[in-house]
């Protein structure tokens, strides 16, 4: 019973990640990727591991996948066209990198065939939320804050990256009243500091608050 | 064998619990015409069968013998993928919901009980399936090759990921009152003070979080912008007709069935029903038929507040929406978690 789902989980997953590949449009690589990891997610109830598997699937398949997809979405990326190979060179170093792979594969299941261990059916709670979560907030408590450190750079790198800007550009119309910049950003008497918001009340202030050359389109 | 026979037993539940929500879900839909036609001043639909009894049903053969039109242009395979995975996703949930405590069948010793199976994860795994179900309405919007469609897919994946978040949250309060993800576990542990200990009392702002986020995620009034009528035409499923748009329906109520279920199950203890427990005893017949219909008329409350918002409300605007659920709702759930948190470590045995 367990080898037919695990035959049908492992060759869905596998199935999936060929058809990532293989497909030349992005959203169907995109949908594949879905299914490979929600597979994955099988494979992990399968060990014994459901918090493992319901977090692979809220993080990867419910959250970053949605992403990716949206993306796909928005920026209309057309089906990739056949018959353009552009970067000719990968060919040859992907098949030597899978051969690469392959060779690991093959003897890890021999190494594994020398040192049989003779599983335990005693159930482990290594899988079970409540000991990832004494362990994460004991033991692992420094690895645990590190990387919420690094994930909260990355919002911080994002936010910063969407909100440069806020300059005008020369042609640009100012809705009255709309916009709010740091005087420090339009006034260069102003401290580099001083975040006071400013708010124009017309086009012509802006531009003139902002030192850009202004001219109205409609003339 | 007795594996098989396991097997089988799980499947009928599952078939069970199915037809039971199916025939509730298609009630509510009739039951929100009503409704609605009481709060706005008209009848309804009350000419097929007693009071329009019979309604859901000659929908549903009107909807099998309709026309069942798929656009030109459309990306076939997505295209019909898309209401399977919504409807799909909406199902899921059901198996993790207890439904009632232990029951024994009278003048037998057979014991069943009203929960198809309960996990560790139980709650994550809800979390989980919800999510995916998220695909159904993108894809949807996107293989039709309607900007209208396009439009009401983007803006409700966009509300969908934004509200999860907040409805995420708002769990945790609950999560650290029961230390438990599994669902069963956490209406076992509001069965105390005569089955009163509902998890409402100590978290009312996580549940007030919750419920909104709950209706944000379901698309419905006042957040169903992905599908407003005014400027959207019908949203992610303008192209769809006949079966495929009746799964679409479908899956819109089985989520609100859901939602509700799973707020009647951490914030309104669940089955518990005040002093049954004390009139008729733990595992008998009676307790386990009280307690189900208890959770069943908690259900159908959280959906009747569903179709009261409905004719009650007006809708949000866009930018509106996005700006509840970062900077209000978003903050408020975080302030549950440090407030639950506080609670628990002034009184520990709480």
């Amino acid at each position: 019973m367990l080898a037919l789902l695990f035959i049908l989980f492992a060759g869905l997953g596998i199935g999936c990640a060929l058809a990532v590949v293989a497909q030349r449009n992005p959203l169907y690589s995109a949908i594949s990727l879905v299914g490979v990891f929600i597979s994955l997610a099988c494979l992990y109830v399968m060990l014994a591991a459901p918090f493992i598997a319901a977090v692979q699937v809220i993080v990867y398949a419910g959250a970053i996948m949605v992403l990716v997809v949206f993306v796909i979405m928005l920026l209309n990326v057309e089906q990739e066209e056949r018959g353009r190979m552009r970067l000719k060179f990968l060919v040859p170093t992907a098949v030597a990198l899978a051969a690469v792979l392959i060779a690991e594969i093959a003897f890890i299941l021999v190494s594994v065939q020398e040192f049989r261990v003779t599983p335990t059916t005693a159930a482990s709670d290594v899988g079970v939320t409540h000991s990832i979560g004494s362990q994460l907030f004991t033991k692992y408590l420094l690895p645990f804050e590190i990387t919420s450190i690094l994930l909260l750079m990355a919002i911080v790198g994002a936010m910063t990256l969407a909100r440069r800007g806020g300059l005008l550009s020369p042609t640009a119309r100012v809705i009255p009243g709309a916009q709010q910049f740091p005087v420090s950003l339009i006034d260069p008497n102003a401290a580099p500091d001083d975040l006071t918001p400013v708010e124009p009340q017309s086009t012509d202030e802006a531009a003139r608050l902002l030192g850009v050359g202004y001219r109205d389109r409609d003339e | 064998m007795d594996t098989a026979i396991d097997i089988a037993l799980k499947f009928a539940a599952i078939t069970v619990a199915f037809v039971v929500v199916l025939l509730i879900v298609a009630y509510t839909v009739l039951a929100e015409r009503r409704v609605l036609g009481f709060i706005q001043g008209r009848l309804g639909p009350n000419r097929v069968g007693y009071g329009g009894i019979l309604q859901p049903f000659a929908d549903l053969l009107k909807f099998i013998l309709k026309e069942d039109i798929v656009p030109d242009k459309s990306t076939r395979f997505i295209y019909f993928l898309a209401p399977v995975i919504a409807t799909m996703a909406a199902l899921m949930t059901m198996i993790v919901y207890p439904f009632g405590p232990e029951i024994r069948i009278p003048f037998t010793n057979i014991t069943i009980p009203l929960v198809i199976t309960h996990f560790d994860v139980g709650l994550l795994y809800v979390l989980g399936i919800t999510s995916i179900g998220v695909y159904g309405i993108m894809l949807a919007g996107w293989s039709s090759n309607n900007k209208y469609s396009l439009m009401g897919g983007l803006r409700s994946s966009a509300q969908m990921i934004s509200y999860e978040l907040a409805l995420g949250l708002s769990l945790i309060g609950v999560i650290l009152l029961a230390g438990t993800l599994d669902l069963a576990q956490i209406v076992e542990r509001q069965s105390a003070w005569h089955g009163m200990r509902w998890f409402i009392l100590f978290n009312p702002l996580g549940f007030v979080v919750y419920l909104t986020a709950a209706i944000a995620e379901t698309n419905r009034v006042p957040f169903d912008l992905p599908e407003a009528e005014t400027e959207l035409v019908a949203g992610f499923h303008t192209e769809y007709s006949a079966m495929k748009f009746a799964l679409f329906f479908l899956a819109e109520y089985i989520n609100m069935f859901t939602v509700s279920m799973l707020a009647t199950t951490l914030f309104l203890g669940g089955w518990n029903v005040p002093f049954a427990e004390d009139i008729f005893g733990r595992g008998t017949f009676l307790f386990g038929l009280v307690s189900a219909i208890g959770f069943l008329v908690k259900v159908i409350f959280f959906l009747f507040i569903y179709i009261w918002l409905r004719g009650t409300l007006p809708r949000f605007r866009f930018d509106q929406l996005m700006d509840f659920g970062w900077k209000i709702l978003l903050p408020l759930a975080l302030l549950t978690i440090f407030i639950t948190a506080t609670l628990i470590f002034l009184f520990p045995n709480l």
